[in-house]
């Protein structure tokens, strides 16, 4: 006889489909998910805690570690957040070289998401070919600034300093041999009936449920809500950039690696415009060796590659370092969806569920 | 026949005291400084300092007026040369691109509807560095809640982050809570704000904002306000049975034993001997096994 009772398992935290340390808690009834319980904790650093005791200038550092992947992103929201606390006016040549290396960061996140979310679901090959690019990427970054994931790109401010000799040619090189390669990766999965059968329909979570959870970025856009916080609330240079947000009514997997590939594109057509209007002048705005703030508290938001990132400061009178520094990380507002998207479905989807939402654990746990 | 109660209680085993128990909330460095203010951004507070030191500026030239004219009276009784007068000192200004962002009055029309619908609710609204504050009272922050979700003109449909702070200086308060409302809809932001004193229980605002669960739960395991109604109000971050709430301002940043220790200016292996007694004393063995 079978035996008719519910099973408790945990997925993770060390599997290799879980991208980190991320421990799921499962009930099962034979493969039906019954409950899912999303358990995080495993990689608190107290982020938060060594802010509050390091200058501004030296904080900027523990962003590179929160989402790794995306790190120029997280610098990009730290900068711009202790800017606006203390009214820094960036120049505006720092500003466009800012929205180029923030945007070529998003492909390379966007590239690392879909390599390991498809060789999660079962495709092998197109790991190998978007990691391809991102190697591409990632020695721009080296070029840059030294680095390729822990970067520290910007300074409070502006830049260290403006682009190295040779950058643009380079970038124009990645450019002119990128938009062929997103054509791969479709070729390779999105007519596959693989793919399709593994991400249609899986994963659903529709429009109301994702502003209810506080869900952003790609997978509130594969809701259909046309939210982007570089077209709603323009940070850096994106006021001055031509190009659209992609959306899809479906709500489902296979609607959000559609719209990240379209992301992809976008990104690809406002890093062309950053090229080729980029404008001459100083990189660094001329601000005081240290920085003293005023009572002040501010929330800067910006679009990261997986949703909304917002840096929250509070500055003490006269004081160099942050009185209270919040990070709102898109993955750990994202991953409580993960329950309403998973229970009452297959095992196996819980697997895309996790990659779909593309959860970096650094970001989470801080 | 029952027998007689024993008068005595029964002997409880003493706490260890003395050198064994090393007294790590005790060692030098981990003594925290507190802070000493109030950064509190308000527009009340910020006008009571400009008077105030508009005054203490005015006071301190009239000072300095009164002092050059007994100066120069001496001078003239003394028969000596009349001192300088004195010249009023203006504020430096820098040659940089800081603008700090002072807080102003709130002109904004999601503000006023906002004062207009909660009315004495509201404790204070203002504007500064381009972002909305509506601070309501703390009994009252479910309602504000409600009304800046479901009200026609203001709709903020999401909850994108909510925050707190500890500020141990207060007096009639020790925490402020932050809500940051976003509205997907008409593309603006709110930041309402609730400050409430050590062991009140706020209510949650998960039965409006779904997403406020995890973030209440990161509250309570970072700062220990616990919040009222509250689905699974358990640690989030750290173990369940970590002790303490790390982002307390009194919660201190070095670890025990002999972390305490900063072996690189330990030039002459003293702090390193001390080290070890007190890893003796707490159980632990920091000593290398000895090759038979």
């Amino acid at each position: 006889m079978f035996k008719n009772e519910e099973m408790e398992i945990n997925l993770g935290p060390q599997h290799p489909s879980t991208h980190g340390v991320l421990r799921v808690k499962l009930h099962l009834d034979g493969e039906t998910v019954t409950k899912c319980t999303p358990i995080i904790g495993y990689l608190h650093r107290g982020v938060e805690k060594i802010c509050e005791n390091q200058t501004y200038f030296q904080g900027q550092v523990w962003t590179d570690r929160m989402d790794y992947v995306a790190s120029i992103s997280n610098n990009l929201g730290w900068a711009e957040g202790v800017e606006k606390l203390f009214g820094i006016e960036v120049p505006r040549r720092a500003k466009y070289i800012r929205t180029m290396l923030t945007e070529q960061n998003r492909l390379a996140s966007h590239l690392l998401w879909l390599a390991t979310h498809a060789l999660d679901i079962g495709a092998m090959t197109v790991f190998l070919y978007a990691f391809r690019e991102r190697e591409y990427l990632l020695d721009l970054f080296e070029a840059f600034c030294g680095a390729r994931l822990t970067t520290t790109a910007f300074r409070i401010g502006g830049l260290r300093e403006d682009l190295p000799p040779g950058f643009i040619k380079s970038a124009q090189a990645f450019q002119d041999r990128f938009l062929p390669c997103i054509d791969e990766y479709e070729e390779l999965l999105t007519e596959n009936r693989i793919w399709k059968k593994r991400t249609v329909g899986v994963a659903k979570l529709n429009a109301e449920d994702c502003i209810a959870l506080g869900v952003t970025g790609p997978v509130l856009r594969a809701a259909g809500v046309p939210y982007d916080i570089r077209k709603a609330f323009p940070n850096a240079a994106y006021a001055e950039m031509d190009f659209e947000i992609p959306t899809r009514p479906e709500a489902d997997t296979y609607a959000r690696y559609l719209v990240r590939l379209a992301e992809m594109r976008q990104s690809h057509r406002i890093i062309q415009q950053c090229i080729e209007g980029l404008p001459e002048g100083p990189v660094m705005a001329k601000i005081p060796k240290i920085l003293r703030s005023e009572v002040n508290e501010v929330y800067h938001p910006i679009e990261a590659p997986k949703g909304e990132l917002g840096y929250y400061f509070v500055g003490e009178k006269g004081g160099t370092m942050p009185y209270r520094m919040h990070v709102r990380a898109p993955s750990f507002v994202n991953l409580q969806a993960l329950s309403k998207m998973t229970e009452g479905r297959l095992l196996a989807d819980v697997i895309a569920a996790i990659g779909t939402l593309d959860v970096v654990l650094g970001e989470i746990d801080r | 026949m029952t027998e007689p109660i024993d008068p005595q209680a029964p002997a409880m085993p003493e706490a260890p005291t003395g050198p064994y128990v090393y007294d790590y909330m005790a060692a030098p460095n981990r003594q925290v400084v507190l802070p000493k203010t109030v950064p509190l951004p308000s527009l009340r507070t910020y006008q009571a300092e400009v008077v105030t030191a508009a005054a203490a500026d005015e006071a301190k030239w009239q000072k300095q007026l009164a002092d050059f004219e007994v100066a120069k009276a001496k001078a003239e009784v003394e028969g000596k040369d009349a001192p300088k007068p004195p010249v009023r000192a203006v504020p430096r200004k820098d040659d940089n691109d800081l603008k700090t962002p002072w807080p102003t009055e709130a002109k904004d029309a999601d503000l006023l509807k906002l004062q207009e619908l909660l009315g004495d609710k509201v404790e204070e609204i203002f504007e500064q560095a381009g972002e909305r504050v509506c601070q309501v009272k703390k009994e009252a922050v479910l309602e504000a809640l409600k009304v800046c979700r479901d009200a026609a003109s203001l709709k903020y449909e999401m909850l994108a982050d909510q925050s707190a702070t500890h500020y141990p200086a207060a007096k009639d308060f020790a925490f402020s809570i932050v809500y940051h409302l976003t509205s997907v809809s008409r593309c603006q932001r709110l930041r309402l704000r609730i400050l409430v004193p050590e062991g009140f229980i706020p209510e949650s605002a998960c039965s409006l904002y779904p997403s406020a669960n995890w973030m209440e739960r990161e509250i309570y395991d970072m700062l220990g306000i616990r919040f009222a109604n509250h689905p699974d109000m358990t640690r989030i971050l750290c173990p369940e049975d970590w002790e303490g709430f790390p982002l307390r301002k009194e919660y201190p940043t070095v670890g025990l034993g002999q972390r305490d220790i900063d072996f690189r200016d330990d030039r002459g292996g003293v702090l390193n001997r001390l080290a070890m007694e007190k890893a003796g004393q707490m159980g632990i063995n920091l000593k290398q096994p000895k090759a038979d």
